[in-house]
Parts: structure tokens; C-alpha cells; sequence
């Protein structure tokens, strides 16, 4: 018996996004990276074939992260200069482009000024020829302003800044707007807020071409469902037809792996786990590979042995 | 003075800017057959606007078509230009049918069908006159009464209590046996409730009561003329131990139910007081009240225990309490007065809504229909003459003016309209007095201006700093509508989008779970103690309602109070709201897994599924 076609087409394609402006776009970047334009779900080749693959992005911060030693033994003695760290994650690590945080920014941290802030971005864009994420640190007050630096200071290389919130999106959009660069919209695991942030931007005038969609992102073991299915429903609708869920979306993996202590703790906390340095890139590896099912087109990872296994499964 | 001609009957009148069609009718000498007096329930006083503009026509009870032929109701209607009127001969005191412009189609919500209720109100007054009693013919007192008011009333049996019998020989003898019998209906029993001099029958007095949660309106009727006298509002005082029944079900269930009683019964009293005293009429020719209200606020009148209310399954003591003595639960009217307390649906959706099904006549129309009365406890029946369905959301009583700083009911100086002209925010107030708050329809307008206005987002959150002001010594942003005293804050902003999400998630999860669409529906009401004014497209506009086309909506009023005078002035629509309960099909949204996730959809202006309202609007 003939096996019937059930291959299905969908009623709307992903929105597709590139990062990064090359000289002749005005950039310095040598590089670009697209993501988006699905037409189907992950895996289902039948369907279609969706014309971008995953991307990975190194995570890349300004100060050292809070993290086991194993890890930043993996990373290497760079991990204490954010250019150098820039610089291995694309030439050792092979990572599409690089994600900052300026996690010293905070006034709780170092309470870098933001003049400072928008100096290491001109100093990274000098370092490294792939793309660049930048992300604020995390305090509300002081992010306006340290964006608002960065953004000039990145002036035309069409990076992604993080992030849009409910509170926040008029000031992003504005800025994004005014410096040529991508936005991310960020809502807290609610597949609703999602949408209504991306209303909101429409509002503001913000076209929706230049959103990554992004519903924080939880570990494996910390509500990780949550998130999947909210990204899956929400990459569900896009290709059903809703114009506004139809962006791609982009997971923090590292950031949130790196905090768990199944990824952390040694067998003398966690007895018959497992050696943590396998575990512990095993675990950010799978949280990946699983959001790549749900519709994750951008990972944000840190782990080299982790960001070389999803590549393998990627490719 | 405009002049308004009545073309068939060769009559015509000049009138001042504003007065109602109906005044105009009666002053050019045309007596007009209306029961209602002037509330636009009874739909008796239909006119058809042949020419000339009706600024304020309410378009309820006609249908669609006769909508388009210009039908409206004279008692609704205001004259602001030169019109040239038509009446249906139907409506026309006793004599001359000038025939009815239009053929009668299937109309379901018509005038026609408030005509086949005929029968007597659920209390009467009677003028009996008997004759003298004599050697040859000498029935006693008693029976000679009872079997003339059986006689003129066919009803087989009837009681009379001694108090009233004990007066029989003075009160006949002193009246040339020319008296009135006051006859009041306990179920399928009638009762002699009182006699008195002479003919009274024109003094048949009762108080319609709708009992909300958060707003209590009282209305004194003359049930003989089938009139609307007077009416007066209350905030429910209740709402010290909760705005919500829940809380107050806590309390009454600590503190016994009679606290709560006695607050209800208080307030109720007091708007008797009013009602009488400003209308000169003596509580003893109140003849009955007649309550329609939420199902525990109904339990709360009559002292009855509310715990199981609030448990599962939910189950309250009685949905069809039987007429009661008013006086046994305090009510200062007639002492031998009736308390009639009108059938519900279920614990959660009480007689104000089996009210509203019978003043829309939804229980009688084949299409479908969905009614929506915005209350503390939003309320919502959708269905036909088949079947009706009922849930409830609890929205909290911000859309009725509570629960927003500077809300209030609609009342004299409340803020009831709101709009934009060139550019500049503009309001009116009912009665066009001094603005002193903003009541509901005027908080829904207010809303949707400050969103066209970009004023808010669509969030519910302030994006205009120049427009916007930080209130007094506080942190809080808020937008003045009168400047320095009528205001608006996010945190208002918030109740008023919560109320407006419970409602619509309640009706979105009813609409699913009957595979319905809202372009499936004929009719959408809109009903609640909003005063004379909504407006469609702010309540669309703000997510309230879904988007139709406006005429597809109606804003009704305040249903339960029409319905329960309806049934206070017909037997028969007394008794058919029995038959209303019976084919009302509770559907309960605390066991609905989805309804948090539409309520956080329509946590938005309009709602998270925008593109709906951009594509039908």
C-alpha cells in the first residue's frame, strides 16, 4: 500500500532577520547571520524546508559570570577580558556571533558608567567580525542609559538589543529606531504578554520585521515545559496566520543552565550524577536541543564542548 | 419650538426643544394606551419617523426592519427638530386603527410581544359594589365578599385572616357596601389582603426593587395604571464587609445571616422612605415589593443561610423563595403587604438575569441572542426559544463606577459621556449639572478616548507625559478630565480593564463551548444600571464587546428591573419566569480550565487577539 502525502503547507511564513551590516551596508561586520523564514515546524522535512538553520551566539559578558571552575577552565583564561573571550568563541568555539551582557553596568555590580559600557561595545566591534547581541544589565533605571550609549555607540552595525519589555518598549523602540538596529521583545513565560509587547511596538511604530521574539528561558528541570510550549504555541500561530506571533525566537541557554545545580555540583553534593564536567555541558547541550524542537532559531550558549554538540546535531 | 405633525391623524403641536414624542402626542390630544409610563418597557407607544431627525432614538424593541422604517418609542425619544410622525394603528386608546405601516414579519423582540400579556398585576385592587343585604337575601359579611371577589376574579378559593375579617361589618356598613378588596396572589392562592372605603382602585401601589451587589435601584409603580412614578439609587451598604458577595457570605456565615439582612433590608427601607415621601403616597398603599437581585444578595433579603453558596456543588437554599409577607423580613410597607422575590437560575446566577431574559423576551425569539449585564458579578445568558445558557464572572464593580477613585453612579452631576471634538476631550454630565464624578458609560468613553488619544497604551498604562499629571503629593500619574478635581489613574485603569476581561473571557469560553461564532448571533444586549446613555463603540472599542456592527448591539438598561415590573404588572409574566428557569442551563466557569488564559488575553485594549477587532471594526 502507497504511504498518503499528509505533508501540510502553512498559511504564513516566519518573518526573517538578519543581523549585522557588512561595509557596504554601512557596518564594519564580516559577517551576517539570518535567522527565521520557516514555513514549517522544526524537523518536518515533509512539509517543507525551512530556509535558515539555527544560529549560536557565544555568551560573552563584561564581567566573570558567577560559574563553576570547570567552566571557565573550558573557556580559558579569556573569559577575563571580554574581547579576548569575543575572539575565542568565534575562532575556537565557532560560534555564529557574540552575545554581551553588561552585567557590570548594574549598580548592585561594578555600576560601570555607560560611556564605559559603550566603550568595550566599540572595543568588541574592533575584536571580532561576526555580529553582536547586546544586552543591558538587568537594572531597569541605569539600562535606559547604558542602551541608549551602546546603541550609538554600534551605530549602523544592526545588532539585536535586549530587551523590550512592557515597561521599557517605547524607550527601546525609539532607540532601535533611531540607531538602525534589531529588537528583541521579551515577555515573562506568558505566551499573551508575548503578543501584547509585540502589539505595543507596532504602536510605537516599531516594524515587527526587525523583532526576535524572546520568552525568557528556563533551564532543564526549572520549568522548561513552560517555555517549550509557550514556544511552540507560539510558533503554531505564527505559521497559522498570526501576523504578530510570526517571529523568530531566540533562548538564553547559558545563562540559565549555568545556575542549576544539576549543571554545577560535583558528585561529593549531587552522589551518582556523574562527573559534573560532562554533566554539566550535557545539560546545556539538551536544554538546547529541546528548545530547538519547540522553535528556538537563536541560542544564546557557553560551554564550548555544549555549543560543539548542538552544532553537530544543527548541521 | 419645533412643530411635530401627526400626519394621519391630521393633528399636529409646537414644542419645546427636548420634550419626549410622547408628551408632544398628549399635548396635540393623543391618547396614547401606554402601561409603563414612560420607561420603555411595555413598547406601547410606538412611533414611525416619517420626516425629520431623532437625535436619541432608542432602537429597542423593534427589529431591524422596522428599525429602518423609523419605528421608535415616543417615550424615549426627544424632539430637538421639526418631525412629521406616524403612529401603528395598534397602539391607538379604544377607538380608530389607522393601519399598521409595515407587515408584521417575524419580528421576535417586537412590540407585538409584549402585547400578549394581558392578565392582571400580581397584587389588585378591586371596586366592589354589593348589595344591601336583606331579610330575604341575607348572606353574612364574609361569604358576600369572598363570593363576589371569586365571582369578578374566577378563582375558585380564597383566603381572608381574621384581622381583616373583624373589620368586614364596620367598613361595609359605614360605605353603603361600596368598597375596595385588596387581592394579592400567593402563588395559586389569592388573598384578601385588605378592604377600604369607596374606589381605590387607582392607589395600587408597589416598589420594584433590582438588588445589585454594589447598586440597589428602587422604583414606585402604579400597578393599576401600570406606571413608573419615581425612582430612586443607593449604594448597597452592604459593602463594608466586602464589594463582592463572597466576602459578605464570609461574614454572614461568622456573624449570622440577619446582619446582612438587616443592612439590605435598611437600605431598601430607606429608598421606600424616599420614593413615598417625595411622591405623597402613605407606605400603606404599597401593596407589594418586588425584588429581583442576584441570588445571594436574594438570600440576604430573606435571612437565609449563604454557606453552601460559596462551596462546591454550590447550592443554594431556594432559587423560587414563595411570595412572602413583606413584613416578616422588615419591609415597612402595607403589614400585610407581599414580598415576591423572583425565581433564579443557580447559586451564581440569580433572578436579575431570568428578569432580563423575560424583558428582552429572549426565551421567545428564534434567533440567537446574547445578553450581557455588566454588574459586580458580570452576567451573561446566550440562546433562544430553545435554549438559554448562563455564567457568571466575577468583575468586580469598577463598570459601575465603584472601585475607580473618582467614580461614581450614574446619577445627577456623574460624567456620562465623554468624546473628542477638534482635538479637545470634551464630557457631558446627566442633567448637564456640575460634573462630581464619572459614572460607568462615562468611564468605558474615557477609556477609549484616552487609547484613540494615545494617551495610554494598550496596556492601560500612561505614554503622554505632557498630557498626563502626577497627582497631588503622591507618585502616581493620572489623567485630569476636569481640571484639579476629576481625575483617572493607572491603578483605575487596571479594575476597569480587569472588569472589562472577566466579562469578555466569560462570554468568549460560552461561545466556544457551543461552537458558536459571534457573527452567529442576531442580537447582542447590553444591560446594566448605567443611566440613560452607552455608548456601543467605546464599550467595542475597549474590548468589552466584541466587534459587530453597531446595530447588531443594543444597550438595554437596566434589565432587571424591567423584567421584575413586568412581572409585577402581568400574572402571566410572573409565572413564565418559572418556565425561564427551567430552560436556563447554568454553565459554571470555575470548572473551565481555559478561562484564565482568556482572561489574560483580554487583559488588553482591546484584547491580545487584535487582529480580530482590526478586521471586523
Amino acid at each position: 500500500m502507497k504511504i498518503p502525502d499528509v505533508g501540510t503547507t502553512c498559511k504564513m511564513n516566519i518573518s526573517t532577520v538578519t543581523i549585522g551590516a557588512l561595509k557596504e551596508e554601512g557596518g564594519t561586520r564580516g559577517r551576517k547571520v539570518t535567522i527565521g523564514g520557516e514555513c514549517t515546524l522544526p524537523h518536518l522535512t515533509f512539509d517543507g524546508d525551512n530556509p535558515h538553520k539555527p544560529v549560536i551566539a557565544g555568551y560573552v559578558s563584561d564581567i566573570v559570570p558567577d560559574w563553576p571552575d570547570f567552566l571557565q577552565k573550558a573557556i580559558g583564561k579569556e573569559i577575563h577580558s571580554p574581547d579576548e573571550w569575543a575572539q575565542k568563541c568565534v575562532e575556537d568555539f565557532k560560534v555564529d556571533l557574540i552575545s554581551i551582557k553588561l552585567l557590570g553596568g548594574s549598580s548592585e555590580r561594578a555600576n560601570r558608567s555607560p560611556e564605559d559600557c559603550a566603550k568595550l561595545i566599540e572595543t568588541l566591534l574592533k575584536a571580532v567580525e561576526v555580529p553582536l547581541i547586546i544586552w543591558g544589565s538587568g537594572d531597569m533605571e541605569k539600562d535606559r542609559l547604558i542602551l541608549q550609549e551602546c546603541s550609538q555607540a554600534a551605530r549602523g552595525e544592526n545588532c539585536l538589543l535586549g530587551s523590550a519589555t512592557e515597561s521599557n518598549y517605547m524607550t527601546m523602540a525609539a532607540i532601535c529606531k533611531a540607531d538602525k538596529h534589531k529588537l528583541i521583545s521579551e515577555a515573562p513565560v506568558d505566551i499573551n504578554i508575548g503578543k501584547q509587547v509585540n502589539i505595543l511596538l507596532e504602536d510605537a511604530g516599531f516594524n515587527l520585521d526587525d523583532v526576535v521574539m524572546f520568552q525568557t528561558t528556563a533551564a532543564l528541570g526549572y520549568g522548561f515545559d513552560y517555555v517549550y510550549t509557550i514556544m511552540e504555541r507560539a510558533r503554531i500561530a505564527g505559521l497559522q496566520g498570526d501576523k504578530l506571533m510570526a517571529r523568530p525566537q531566540l533562548c538564553d541557554i547559558g545563562e540559565e543552565v549555568w545556575r542549576t545545580k544539576e549543571a554545577t555540583m560535583g558528585e561529593d553534593i549531587l552522589p551518582r550524577w556523574g562527573d559534573v564536567k560532562k554533566r554539566g555541558p550535557m545539560w546545556e547541550a539538551v536544554c538546547a536541543q529541546g528548545y530547538l524542537q519547540a522553535g528556538a532559531d537563536l541560542l544564546i550558549m557557553a560551554h564550548p564542548e555544549a555549543i560543539r554538540t548542538v552544532r553537530k546535531f544543527i548541521a | 419650538m419645533h412643530l411635530v405633525q401627526f400626519s394621519r391623524l391630521e393633528k399636529s403641536v409646537r414644542v419645546k426643544s427636548g420634550t419626549s414624542l410622547l408628551d408632544a402626542a398628549r399635548k396635540a390630544g393623543i391618547e396614547l394606551n401606554t402601561n409603563c409610563g414612560g420607561e420603555g418597557i411595555c413598547g406601547k407607544c410606538a412611533m414611525i419617523i416619517i420626516e425629520g431627525d431623532m437625535r436619541d432614538r432608542i432602537t429597542w424593541p423593534f427589529t431591524r426592519r422596522q428599525r429602518d422604517e423609523g419605528y421608535v418609542l415616543a417615550c424615549l425619544s426627544h424632539i430637538y427638530n421639526d418631525l412629521s410622525v406616524d403612529i401603528p394603528g395598534i397602539i391607538l386608546h379604544g377607538k380608530t386603527a389607522v393601519p399598521l405601516s409595515g407587515d408584521k414579519d417575524d419580528s421576535h423582540v417586537s412590540t407585538d410581544n409584549l402585547l400578549h400579556y394581558k392578565t392582571l398585576p400580581v397584587v389588585q385592587k378591586i371596586y366592589i359594589k354589593l348589595e344591601k343585604p336583606t331579610l330575604f337575601n341575607g348572606q353574612a359579611d364574609h361569604q358576600l365578599v369572598s363570593d363576589e371577589v371569586k365571582k369578578r376574579l374566577n378563582i375558585p378559593t380564597m383566603q381572608m385572616g381574621l384581622k381583616i375579617i373583624e373589620t368586614l361589618p364596620r367598613v361595609l356598613r359605614n360605605n353603603h357596601y361600596n368598597v375596595t378588596i385588596t387581592v394579592g396572589l400567593r402563588r395559586d392562592i389569592a388573598e384578601i389582603m385588605d378592604i377600604e372605603a369607596g374606589n381605590r382602585e387607582d392607589s395600587n401601589y408597589m416598589i420594584i426593587v433590582d438588588m445589585g451587589t454594589t447598586t440597589i435601584v428602587a422604583q414606585l409603580v402604579n400597578a393599576h395604571w401600570r406606571s413608573t412614578i419615581d425612582q430612586a439609587t443607593c449604594y448597597n451598604s452592604q459593602s463594608v464587609h466586602g464589594s463582592e458577595v463572597t466576602g459578605r457570605m464570609i461574614h454572614a456565615e461568622r456573624k449570622g445571616s440577619a446582619v446582612l439582612q438587616e443592612i439590605i433590608v435598611g437600605d431598601i427601607n430607606r429608598l421606600i422612605r424616599i420614593l413615598t415621601d417625595r411622591n405623597g403616597i402613605t407606605p400603606e398603599n404599597i401593596t407589594a415589593v418586588i425584588c429581583s437581585g442576584n441570588t445571594a444578595m436574594e438570600h440576604f433579603l430573606l435571612g437565609l443561610s449563604t454557606s453552601n453558596i460559596r462551596r462546591k456543588p454550590f447550592i443554594p437554599v431556594t432559587v423560587e423563595p414563595p411570595p412572602l409577607r413583606a413584613g416578616e423580613v422588615g419591609l415597612e410597607v402595607n403589614r400585610r403587604g407581599l414580598l415576591y422575590s423572583l425565581p433564579g437560575i443557580s447559586g451564581w446566577v440569580g433572578s436579575d438575569l431570568t428578569a432580563g431574559i423575560l424583558a428582552l423576551q429572549m426565551h421567545r425569539q428564534e434567533g440567537l441572542s446574547l445578553l450581557i449585564d455588566i454588574g459586580t458579578n458580570g452576567e451573561i445568558i446566550l440562546g433562544n426559544r430553545e435554549w438559554l445558557m448562563a455564567a457568571s464572572a466575577s468583575a468586580g464593580p469598577a463598570l459601575e463606577g465603584a472601585s475607580v477613585e473618582c467614580g461614581m453612579r450614574a446619577e445627577p452631576g456623574a460624567i456620562e459621556k465623554v468624546t473628542i471634538e477638534s482635538g479637545e476631550i470634551q464630557y457631558r454630565t446627566i442633567d448637564g449639572e456640575d460634573p462630581v464624578g464619572i459614572c460607568g458609560s462615562g468611564i468605558m468613553d474615557l477609556v477609549s478616548v484616552l487609547l484613540n488619544e494615545k494617551i495610554i497604551n494598550r496596556s492601560g498604562l500612561f505614554i503622554d507625559e505632557k498630557r498626563t499629571a502626577i497627582l497631588g503629593d503622591t507618585q502616581k500619574r493620572c489623567f485630569y478630565l476636569k481640571k484639579d478635581s476629576i481625575y483617572i489613574t493607572e491603578k483605575d485603569l487596571e479594575n476597569i480593564i480587569t472588569a472589562k476581561a472577566a466579562i469578555f473571557a466569560a462570554v468568549n469560553i460560552l461561545m466556544k463551548r457551543l461552537s458558536l461564532k459571534f457573527s452567529d448571533l442576531e442580537t447582542i444586549y447590553l444591560a446594566g444600571a448605567f443611566g440613560n446613555y452607552l455608548s456601543i463603540e467605546s464599550a467595542v472599542n475597549i474590548g468589552l464587546l466584541p466587534p459587530m456592527t453597531s446595530d447588531k448591539i443594543q444597550f438595554v438598561g437596566n434589565t432587571s428591573l424591567k423584567g421584575a415590573k413586568l412581572a409585577a404588572f402581568y400574572q402571566d409574566a410572573f409565572s413564565e419566569l418559572t418556565s425561564i428557569r427551567h430552560m436556563t442551563t447554568y454553565y459554571d466557569l470555575l470548572g473551565a480550565d481555559d478561562y484564565v488564559e482568556e482572561f489574560r488575553k483580554a487583559m488588553f485594549l482591546p484584547h491580545t487577539d487584535i487582529n480580530y477587532w482590526r478586521t471586523v471594526s
